[in-house]
């Protein structure tokens, strides 16, 4: 009764979509966190004492043990670069003009870590472990996104 | 044998459009007031159930993993269950048999529901429960199943629409006395509900429950663990869950054989012999208001058609004989739909404790029952709850050791618990919010029809309706499934039915999925096919609105050969047949 399907066009068949589009606000934690970057250009995080870690970005509550947690212990501006990768295709598979490097960084003063790109990282290959500073844009070109970070410069 | 299980704490946000809290901020908030309403830290919760409806509204992939932080999950045993509109009972279910089995002593139950992310309507992620290629080319909204299971359930039993209205108006004058409630009204009429927009007839924009974001979290224990918990549990006596064919149109649309079905399985659990004896409070699902009415039938509390003279007659306000949703409901206190289903034990739990409040009933109830439904409108959970007992126990089980400690002596609580805030943003900081961004997933779908549809489809046109025969339970299946759903065995034959049918029920929709006005009414009809046991849906045409009826004999108006593409428009309409 199956049978390979060689050629899907010949297929009957039922073009269709989900006609949805979702708007998803940031949240009490969120607004904070997203408040402080567009205006101050700082990275908001939350400090559980209980758990002894350092959420970023903030949020509500701990999810160690529940307790409600302030969007107060700004972290960074420099950091730790946890992982990274270079990415050479698009999400079609299609092949990308200029390979992206995307890094995963442990902001000082949190635990938690922070996925960003990683600015020109120039002709050095790039080593887990190195220091990078998180770069903001000017605050006249800040809208309340995670794109206001431009994302990480290696050394500082 | 399984053990007594308890209820020992329950907590909700309030019920509101457009929560600023994220999903995950929603169900800590709910899950944190569950365990502080019994003096409990999160490291005594052993295993976190959770649900949530379709991942569409959130528009969150694998929701389940995106709110577990908020329910409390993080390092335990943990897993959302889903049976859309019944996961809010479901998910209680889930917790009782986890702590049953022995698994667990303590289990955190969580149910959330965020639908203000879904623009611009979350009827929009309903359209693809309907069958991709029998029923959304006819441009279905989802009024149209409720419009037209109502206007059957009303015409078969010639219910009057003011009796059923009569639920609305009971539900929304309950809910104001809810401190979570979005739409409490005390002041409301049925002339109110009567005069209210006409969406898809007989559905008028108030018999509709209003979307809304919330969440519900109820803490479940062992025996054992209750009673060092509390010295007030309310015992989980029985649970059921119970699915109907997936195919709507070939179902019994005036009674909900799979709530009865799902209610006999919790009585017999409970030892309920006479439940409209021994129930004494009851929280139907109550998502349009036939539908409360519709499944107090299904839990065997009334007769068939009877429910809507009890509401009529007060039997079910809160002084009534048979309280029914003294919470106000979904119509009341809100729909973000798994966490209303939820609600729904939550409210049961302060009854039964005599906590409610100003929505307390009054004598002492000493059992309830909970009920949802959902999927693809074809699942029932039913939940008793009782001061008392639990499932029977046999002489074989072992006695439960005495308690450790002492019970808390935690007294019943003098005022109502107060809903945990959820903050309602106007429709224009939900637009404006810094740090908000708006997206699609993006993602096209192409469906085949598969091997039934497919030969049904190319029957189309040519110009026959083909079902496939069951030769051992005698029925001829439409639409045609190369298997049998009740014996579970390949069907035996094609056979080609009439080209003629009876209108089952229909509605006169005047409104389109995103509830936008249509310029003409759409008569969506669900029409069995003479010759066959089974039926589709389709569109009426060449008929005035008001000339259709129930029962009416109709017959295929094909479209001309050269414009048939294999598809269920092929037949352009059904029209009252014309030989007489």
């Amino acid at each position: 009764m199956l049978e390979k399907i060689a050629r899907p066009e010949e297929i009957r068949r039922w073009d269709g979509d989900m006609p949805v589009r979702h708007r998803y606000t940031p949240g009490v934690a969120g607004d904070a966190f997203f408040t402080a970057l567009k205006d101050r250009g700082v990275l908001l995080g939350s400090r559980c004492e209980h758990c002894s870690y350092t959420y970023v970005p903030a949020r509500l509550f701990c999810e160690r043990c529940f307790a409600e947690l302030a969007a107060d212990t700004e972290v960074g501006p420099g950091g730790e670069l946890v992982s990274f990768t270079i990415v050479f295709v698009g999400i079609e598979g299609e092949p990308l003009e200029s390979p992206r490097t995307i890094g995963a960084v442990r902001l000082d003063g949190a635990d938690a870590v922070v996925i960003h790109r990683v600015l020109e990282p120039g002709e050095e290959p790039l080593e887990i472990g190195e220091r990078v500073e998180v770069v903001v844009r000017p605050d006249t070109q800040r809208t309340g996104s995670v794109l206001d970070i431009e994302g990480f410069r290696v050394g500082g | 044998m399984a053990r007594r299980v308890a209820v020992v704490g329950a907590g909700m946000t309030k019920f509101v459009r457009r929560a600023q809290e994220t999903g995950k901020e929603l169900a800590w908030e709910a899950s944190r007031e569950a365990l502080a309403s019994c003096e409990l830290p999160l490291d005594r919760i052993d295993a976190v159930c959770l649900t949530s409806a379709p991942d569409a509204f959130d528009g969150v992939h694998m929701k389940g993993e995106y709110l577990s932080d908020g329910a409390g999950a993080f390092g335990r045993p943990y897993m959302r269950t889903y049976v859309g509109g019944g996961s809010g009972v479901f998910t209680a279910i889930q917790a009782y048999y986890t702590v049953a089995s022995g698994m667990a002593d303590v289990v955190l139950a969580v149910a959330e529901e965020k639908m203000s992310s879904t623009q611009p309507h979350p009827q929009g992620a309903f359209l693809t429960i309907f069958d991709n290629i029998l029923e959304r080319p006819l441009g279905p909204n989802l009024l149209w199943i409720f419009a037209l299971e109502m206007n059957r359930y009303m015409t078969v039993h010639g219910i009057d629409k003011r009796d059923i209205a009569a639920v609305a108006v009971k539900n929304k004058r309950n809910a104001a006395d809810h401190p979570a409630a979005l739409l409490g009204q005390a002041d409301i009429t049925i002339e109110d509900v009567l005069a209210s927009e006409t969406l898809a007839w007989p559905v008028q924009r108030l018999d509709v429950s209003p979307i809304s974001d919330g969440a519900v979290a109820i803490v479940v224990a062992s025996e054992e663990a209750a009673k060092q918990i509390t010295s007030d549990p309310v015992w989980i006596q029985g649970v059921g869950w119970n699915l109907d064919t997936a195919y709507w149109t070939n179902r019994d649309l005036v009674f909900p054989e799979y709530v009865a079905n799902a209610a006999r399985m919790a009585y017999g659990m409970a030892g309920v012999t006479e439940p409209r004896k021994q129930i004494h409070v009851a929280e139907p699902y109550d998502p349009f208001d036939y539908k409360e009415l519709h499944h107090l039938e299904g839990l065997l509390l009334f007769d068939k058609g009877k429910a809507p003279e009890a509401a009529r007659d007060g039997v079910l306000d809160r002084k009534g004989d048979l309280p029914s949703c003294p919470s106000g409901g979904l119509l009341g206190v809100g729909n973000p739909i798994a966490a209303a289903g939820l609600m729904k034990l939550a409210e049961l739990f302060w009854q039964l404790r005599g906590e409610a409040g100003a929505r307390q009933v009054p004598g002492t109830p000493e059992r309830g029952v909970a009920q949802a439904w959902g999927d693809l409108m074809q699942v029932g959970t039913v939940v008793v709850m009782g001061r008392e007992g639990g499932p029977p126990t046999t002489a074989t089980q072992l006695e439960t050791p005495p308690a450790a400690t002492p019970p808390a002596a935690t007294p019943p609580a003098a005022t109502p618990p107060a809903a945990t805030p959820a903050t309602s943003l106007s429709d224009a900081e939900f637009r404006s919010a810094t740090g908000a961004v708006e997206d699609e997933i993006g993602a096209k779908y192409a469906w085949d029809a598969g091997v039934a549809i497919g030969r049904f489809l190319d029957g189309l046109r040519e110009g026959k309706i083909l079902g496939r025969e069951c030769r051992v339970c005698h029925r001829v299946l439409v639409p045609p499934r190369m298997f049998c759903e009740r014996d579970f065995r390949g069907t035996d034959a094609w056979v080609q039915v009439e080209n003629t049918g009876v209108v089952q029920t229909f509605s006169i929709c005047n409104v389109r999925w995103d509830m936008q006005p249509l310029d003409e009414p759409e008569l969506p009809a669900v029409i069995s096919i003479d010759g066959s046991n089974g039926g589709f849906l389709h569109t009426l045409g060449e008929v005035k609105p008001d000339e259709v009826t129930i029962g009416m004999k109709v017959e295929a108006v094909w479209k001309p050969v050269g414009e048939r593409t294999g598809s269920i428009l092929d037949i352009a309409y059904f029209r009252p047949r014309t030989d007489g």
